[in-house]
């Protein structure tokens, strides 16, 4: 096997032999596994989903399903190192034919590929790392009509209540502002989303 | 707050015993600005200056505490209103020191008891960094700004009396994050000069 695109490591044994038995497959069954494939990779949390279309996969084309499983497995080695590495379809098609698929099944996954790649970037790039996240931001703004200290006071306050992912728990941070700061703080951000906007 | 009481302006007396004027309106200043806890040290401080006796000091102290954040609580602003809590009886040309004094410092003052009113803890300073994400462990190659925000909230400065506690929070929004953001905050000024104009 000649240097592939989407690892660098060697590929477990098995692969080649999973990627011949899709021979069997004819072309339709083929465009219906890899739409379920597919489904599962732009939709990566509903496991439970993708085990029972497998299932039914598997029954309505007269297949075991633990081979089908290793085949499964065998196939998403591959759009897996291709997301990592930003792997055009040409080199997705290139890498399917040198671990044995044929051209035809090669062409139309690489195909598919390109389809759902936008998708399937803007996922990868979701998730990763964000340190404290900042999930929400809810706000309520009054006037202080007095206090102990003051009788008749008359200012303005804005309270900010930010929701922070810090790992996998939600954290409230309430912060209070007066109305200078307020103007401040959208000054500041207004001017972080022309940086940001610079850069995209 | 502490109200005036009716041993108060009898104390106030006391201030005829003042070297100076100067001394009379800095006592007036440390009086106020003094929380009511720290009024005994600040009293015994005062003592020698004024010559008089531990127990006499400590009543002076408390009553200018008490008269200062009375005028302050009220609002006054003009000359009559502040001679008018006076009683008949009380010596002229120290009521007319006193008043000039208070009117000095009471713009002063209210500002500063309305920067020290209890409320959440505030906002002190914001500070930000524009960053290129350029790989990770799901994708090798990518070049995805992201904003890194800093802001250093202070504690509830009645809590903290002289060492207020500040905590710096970094949080980092992602560009479409900070689009909502900054949708909420024109929001919130929206609304603002709503109120503002009516």
């Amino acid at each position: 096997m000649g240097l592939l695109n989407f690892t660098r490591d060697p590929v477990p044994e098995a692969v080649s032999g999973d990627m011949h038995n899709l021979i069997q497959l004819s072309a339709q069954q083929f465009s219906a596994l890899t739409e379920v494939l597919f489904r599962f990779l732009t939709e990566p949390k509903e496991v439970e989903r993708f085990l029972t279309q497998l299932s039914d996969f598997a029954t309505m084309n007269k297949i075991s399903l633990g081979p089908l499983k290793n085949i499964v497995k065998s196939i998403l080695l591959v759009p897996n190192g291709a997301l990592k590495r930003n792997l055009s379809s040409e080199q997705v098609r290139a890498d399917f034919i040198a671990l044995g698929l044929s051209e035809e099944k090669a062409s139309y996954f690489a195909e598919q590929w390109k389809v759902n790649s936008p998708t399937l970037t803007r996922l990868a790039v979701g998730q990763t790392l964000m340190i404290n996240q900042l999930i929400d931001m809810e706000w309520k703004f009054g006037v202080t009509a007095g206090s102990s200290e003051l009788e008749k006071v008359g200012s303005i306050f804005l309270q900010l209540k930010l929701v922070i992912k810090k790992g996998s728990q939600l954290e409230n941070v309430y912060v209070e502002l007066t109305l200078p700061q307020f103007y401040s703080f959208l000054h500041e951000m207004e001017r972080v989303k022309t940086s940001l906007e610079s850069f995209s | 707050m502490a109200a005036l009481r009716d041993g108060d302006f009898g104390a106030l007396q006391i201030l005829l015993k003042a070297p100076s004027k100067d001394a009379v309106r800095q006592l007036c200043q440390e009086c106020f600005s003094s929380p009511p806890a720290a009024l005994g040290p600040l009293a015994q401080r005062a003592c020698p200056g004024l010559a008089v006796s531990a127990q006499e000091a400590e009543q002076l102290v408390s009553a200018l505490h008490n008269l200062t954040r009375h005028v302050v609580y009220r609002g006054f602003n003009r000359a009559e209103d502040i001679l008018g809590l006076f009683p008949e009886s009380f010596h002229q040309n120290l009521k007319n020191l006193l008043t000039k004094i208070i009117l000095e410092n009471v713009s002063t003052w209210r500002n500063e008891a309305q920067a020290s009113q209890i409320s959440l803890p505030r906002l002190v300073d914001l500070d930000w960094r524009v960053d290129i994400k350029t790989s990770s462990d799901s994708i090798a190659r990518m070049a995805v700004p992201t904003c890194l925000l800093q802001l250093k909230i202070q504690e509830d400065a009645a809590l903290c009396g002289n060492n207020p506690v500040v905590s710096a929070l970094t949080v980092e929004l992602s560009k479409e994050t900070l689009d909502t953001m900054l949708e909420g905050l024109g929001r919130i000024r929206d609304q603002l000069s709503a109120v503002a104009n009516k």
